[in-house]
């Protein structure tokens, strides 16, 4: 795709898009959103980035080997963190019992291991919505 | 850190495996097979100590960062989710070992890795479907083992394998949104998914909404039926079975549909219990559908010329005789049913992987061509013949064991007919297994004493398989030591 217009308010646009990606996704435990859906936004400016600007320069802001090691480690932050819970307080995935802060209810640090779990869901899902993208077009399936 | 946390640990190995993987992607691939070699064989080990710890000790009720169960999901280890995940940690364990010796046929190179992704995510739902006591639970990892199949199916690349594939996943996601409209009515009924708690309040519950009772078993069944291959339902099990690479025929076939039918024995004797399905005489229906899966499961492995679909058509076939035992609703009925299980897990995966072997190495999977293979391949159609003659019923094999309980299980109820369709369905197993092991090992005179026409196999191969071969004697001469734990899984269904 060729056209200036497009590409420069691409430019312009994804910055503010995975801004708002991102504050969904720390804003999970107190608002709508959370993980999922902010790790679909952030997925979808990559997705944009690789329309606009074709495959080669998509490759360059976000490799295959990147995304590769994003979606197993979204899995294993969450596992580890569920771990903790195990080792602490003696059953998987246990939140305030096993020491994590609870916070004041309402504001953005609060709701214990919540917002961690969240940012490791962002994590995979952005990198998995990239990476079925990008197999896709190489495949051309 | 103590014994309740492990089977949670068993999931997390599978998981952690499963992730581990990809990122030792640029590392000499005997990494990646040794260690899951050793997550199989740990997994193993911990499931084997809980058998016994549950069958000695105490059941264990694990619930999820500490909610109770009634907010929370709850994982039960009882005498039956216990035998269960050690039957197919043992016998992925051997399909595991088989495969490392590069008779993954038809997989690309590259694509090795991603194979053993989905093997472990497939092991770790089936895992997580025994141990759950919560239905919604349970169907979100039927999801998970749905899509894991689907993906294994259509790993080859192919053009059959990709309609397979498509067949096999629009038949599974019905069979799974049928089960989960079940799990929403009974829902709609009690207000509960977790099973303990249905299962105290389903009497007043079918007092009061007998139609959403009764709607949501006919879904359940249905939909578990759909992903079990139980007859009418079966057409997608002969194609996908056939296109997959040998190794997963072989996993799909002893494991995956077991899987299933152990829900439907879950839902029918936990949630339901024996007062709602004998009012509703579902027995009888079970019944005619196992009779009908017996008998035509095996005509149309007669008509088959590809050994894999027929396999796969006899594996239809054993799924009507594990039904059978299930829909006599009594002990000794389980108790057939769950020994079939296991005797069939054992004969179908040295069936599938003896002929993986041949195919491999003879490139045919004609049924004509196994004349005179006996001389070319001996341990390959020596393991075959031994599970085929399980198959058929012949004494001393672990399928004599299992037809014997289902006789005396069916006699005990006075259901004369079915013990009938036993005996027939058994002849017309005898019908197309006999002659391939007769033609392999009587024909073909010119390949005989000539030693240096044995093919060269790897051990790697070869071990499991002789392996397969004597745990089927051993299991048919002694299977007094496994049915202790067997009773002990079926009186855990039963009050």
């Amino acid at each position: 795709m060729n056209d200036i217009i497009v590409k420069n308010i691409t430019r312009i646009i994804i910055p503010f898009a995975q801004v708002y990606g991102i504050f969904i996704i720390l804003n999970g435990h107190v608002s709508p959103g959370g993980g999922f859906a902010g790790g679909a936004i952030i997925g979808t400016t990559l997705i944009l980035y690789t329309l606009v600007f074709g495959r080669e320069k998509g490759k360059k802001k976000f490799s295959h080997k990147a995304s590769e090691i994003a979606e197993s480690g979204g899995i294993i932050w969450f596992v580890t963190i569920g771990l903790v819970g195990l080792v602490v307080a003696d059953r998987f995935l246990t939140n305030i019992n096993a020491g994590f802060p609870e916070g004041i209810i309402g504001e953005i640090l609060s709701g214990g291991m919540i917002p961690l779990l969240m940012i490791g869901i962002g994590v995979k899902v952005a990198s998995t919505m990239i990476s079925l993208f990008n197999l896709l077009i190489d495949e051309g399936v | 850190m103590n014994i309740e946390q492990l089977p949670i640990i068993n999931l997390l190995l599978f998981l952690l495996m499963a992730l581990v993987i990809p990122l030792l992607k640029r590392k000499p691939f005997k990494i990646t097979l040794i260690l899951g070699f050793v997550v199989l064989g740990l997994v193993l080990i911990s499931s084997g100590y809980l058998l016994w710890y549950v069958n000695n000790v105490e059941v264990i009720h694990y619930t999820f960062g500490g909610h109770e169960a009634r907010f929370g999901i709850e994982f039960i280890v009882d005498p039956f989710s216990a035998l269960f995940t050690t039957i197919i940690a043992g016998l992925a364990a051997i399909i595991y070992i088989y495969s490392s010796g590069d008779a993954t046929e038809g997989i690309e190179k590259t694509e090795y890795g991603r194979y053993y992704v989905l093997l472990f995510i497939l092991l770790m739902s089936m895992f997580g479907i025994l141990y759950t006591n919560d239905l919604f639970n349970t169907y979100v990892f039927i999801e998970i083992l749905s899509i894991t199949t689907c993906a294994i199916i259509s790993i080859k690349k192919k053009k059959d394998t990709y309609t397979s594939a498509f067949r096999y996943v629009m038949m599974n996601e019905l069979g799974s949104l049928s089960y989960l409209f079940g799990v929403a009515l009974i829902y709609m009924a009690t207000g509960f998914t977790n099973i303990t708690l249905i299962s105290e309040s389903i009497q007043n519950a079918y007092a009061s909404y007998p139609v959403n009772i009764i709607v949501a078993l006919g879904f359940m069944i249905i939909g578990l039926g759909i992903k079990a291959a139980i007859f009418p339902f079966h057409i997608w099990l002969p194609d996908a079975h056939s296109a997959a690479p040998s190794t997963s025929s072989a996993i799909l076939s002893a494991i995956v549909i077991k899987v299933y039918i152990l829900v439907l024995v879950k839902v029918l004797f936990r949630v339901f219990k024996l007062d709602i399905l004998n009012e509703m005489n579902i027995s009888t229906i079970l019944l005619v559908l196992a009779g009908v899966a017996m008998i035509m499961g095996s005509v149309f492995a007669i008509a088959q010329k590809d050994v894999k679909r027929m396999l796969g058509y006899s594996s239809v076939a054993q799924m009507g005789y594990i039904l059978l035992g299930i829909g006599l609703l009594s002990f000794e009925g389980l108790r057939a049913a769950f020994f079939h299980i296991l005797s069939h897990g054992l004969m179908k995966t040295a069936l599938f992987l003896s002929v993986g072997e041949i195919i491999y190495y003879k490139k045919t999977r004609k049924v004509n061509d196994f004349d005179g293979m006996g001389f070319i391949m001996p341990v390959a159609m020596g393991v075959f013949s031994i599970a085929a003659l399980g198959m058929i019923g012949i004494p001393l094999t672990s399928g004599f064991i299992s037809k014997l309980n289902l006789g005396v299980a069916v006699l005990d109820q006075n259901q004369i007919i079915f013990l009938v369709i036993l005996i027939v369905s058994s002849l017309l197993n005898v019908i197309y297994y006999l002659p391939i092991i007769i033609l392999a090992f009587l024909k073909n005179e010119k390949y005989r004493y000539r030693l240096k026409s044995i093919e060269p196999t790897p051990r790697t191969m070869i071990a499991p398989l002789v392996l397969l071969g004597v745990l089927i004697v051993v299991v048919g001469l002694f299977p007094n030591q496994i049915m202790i734990f067997i009773e002990a899984a079926a009186n855990s269904l039963l009050p």
